[in-house]
């Protein structure tokens, strides 16, 4: 599921609220019937700033939420290179953040993420920050990881064209005061291309669709 | 060595040739032909390189009662333990106050007065508690030392990315886990900016420690006080020149350990 909307509408309030990071002023939040106090287990968060710990290898980032869990050895060092082989990140193993570029560090983020397989990922617009040819890869790898496993991804973008080549379902919010003004199915088939979904009439429908809605609340009043 | 290492090499030993060449030329040159005693520049206060270097074998040969040696080892002996006291009680107590904010709030008035009393005044006090010996010199040395790695740690564990600690959250980490793979990792960096400054006042702390310790303190303050005394300026010269020598070799040393922990940071790598 992807929420697009207006910059200041609560896009990434909602998902703060998700993960925990801020109490609701209002209502409740439940995660499978439980309710949300504090980051609850079970969830992944990519964010869209850069929050790979410069001071530990690729490697040992990716090994961060395996040694908090207390996977160790072996085990932990089969999951590790799994993970850095599904990046393809091999041959960084051992280099510090401050030698990738945004699109790698990115990619350690999100494998960091992954390795401990959360059951519900959360992500921040976590390609924003990259140019479109970046994002246009990390898309393709992002599908064909959650193709394997099939998590909940809640994905906050305000990019119309990620959210749908990503997303099976689009939330569109309001300016200021945000609220929620259309849900839409993307009736987009799976597995999908990133590059070549693009051409199609399909798309370029769903896009018309969306974006004769989403651009109201780009325009004003 | 590189061609531009070897070319700055070359330039400090040869500014280094050519003032001490001009130091002990013109601390020869007389006012008055043939009179003694008058100098344009009278080695009586600034001594002259040949004097300094006769002094330097006299006081480090075993004709002294108390080596040049022996006062350096005491010396660096002293400043090494204040150092290591104070950088370790600095940095626990910056990460307990720098995570705390309702404790940080409590003792911070107390924290900046005693932080701006200057260290001299607390000289006679320290040492009739302490005594003359090694152990005043050290608690001299760490009332510096501390506020400098306390003040620079807390501000580093205050300012911690809390997207940082947030993300480990998220990993599963726990209270503690935080602290040793978020907090502690990303405070030591400034941490390590103050170990240098650190190291010199430890020295100022010891040396000011020996004025008074008298010989019992031993060390190369006491070497400057005794040769005040006697009114020998090649005496306190050599002492002064050891003092830099020690306080050169400690700060390499620290750069040496700092390039090693710190050897994520792209400027560190740059260097190695």
């Amino acid at each position: 599921m992807a929420i697009v909307g207006p910059s200041g509408c609560g896009k990434s309030t909602i998902l703060n609220m998700l993960g925990g990071l801020v109490t609701p002023s209002a209502g409740r939040i439940e995660i499978d019937g439980r309710p949300v106090t504090g980051v609850p287990p079970g969830v992944g968060y990519v964010f869209q700033k850069d929050t790979v710990f410069p001071w530990r290898t690729v490697r040992r980032n990716i090994a961060l939420g395996l040694e908090y869990r207390g996977v160790r050895g072996a085990e932990q060092e089969r999951r590790v290179a799994e993970a850095i082989r599904l990046a393809g990140l091999e041959g960084f193993e051992d280099a510090f953040p401050a030698t990738l570029s945004g699109g790698m560090r990115q990619r350690v983020a999100l494998m960091r993420t992954l390795v401990v397989d959360p059951e519900i990922l959360l992500m921040d617009e976590p390609f924003g920050a990259l140019d479109t040819h970046t994002k246009l890869e990390l898309h393709g790898e992002l599908l064909r990881l959650w193709d394997a496993k099939r998590q909940t991804v809640v994905f906050i973008t305000h990019d119309l064209s990620e959210a749908i080549t990503l997303a099976d379902r689009i939330v569109v919010m309001t300016r200021r005061p945000g609220r929620v003004k259309m849900i839409h199915d993307v009736k987009l088939p799976r597995p999908r291309d990133v590059i070549r979904m693009r051409e199609t009439d399909e798309y370029a429908a769903q896009y018309g669709q969306i974006w004769h809605v989403l651009g109201e609340e780009y325009r004003g009043p | 060595m590189s061609r531009e290492g070897r070319r700055v090499l070359a330039w400090q030993v040869g500014i280094l040739v050519v003032l001490l060449g001009a130091w002990e030329w013109l601390t020869g040159i007389k006012a008055v032909a043939r009179m003694p005693g008058l100098y344009w520049i009278d080695p009586f206060f600034i001594s002259r390189p040949s004097a300094i270097a006769e002094r330097f074998v006299h006081l480090m040969s075993g004709e002294v009662r108390l080596t040049l040696g022996a006062m350096a080892l005491s010396t660096i002996q002293s400043t090494l333990c204040g150092f290591v006291v104070g950088v370790s009680t600095g940095f626990v107590a910056g990460l307990v106050l720098g995570r705390n904010d309702g404790l940080a709030r409590i003792c911070g008035p107390y924290i900046v007065a005693f932080n701006s009393l200057p260290r001299i005044a607390l000289v006679p006090l320290v040492t009739m508690i302490f005594g003359f010996g090694l152990l005043a010199k050290i608690v001299l040395a760490w009332t510096i030392v501390f506020f400098i790695v306390f003040f620079n740690t807390f501000q580093g564990a205050r300012s911690v990315d809390p997207d940082l600690i947030h993300s480990a959250r998220f990993l599963g980490a726990g209270e503690r886990q935080i602290m040793r793979t978020v907090v502690i990792p990303s405070a030591l960096a400034w941490t390590f900016a103050s170990l240098t400054p650190s190291i010199s006042f430890a020295l100022i702390g010891v040396v000011v420690g020996e004025f008074l310790g008298g010989e019992s303190g031993g060390g190369l303050g006491y070497l400057i006080i005794q040769s005040l005394g006697t009114l020998n300026a090649a005496d306190m010269m050599v002492a002064l020149l050891t003092l830099g020598v020690i306080g050169i070799v400690m700060a390499l040393g620290i750069r040496q350990v700092e390039m090693r922990l710190l050897r994520w940071r792209p400027e560190y790598r740059s260097r190695t």
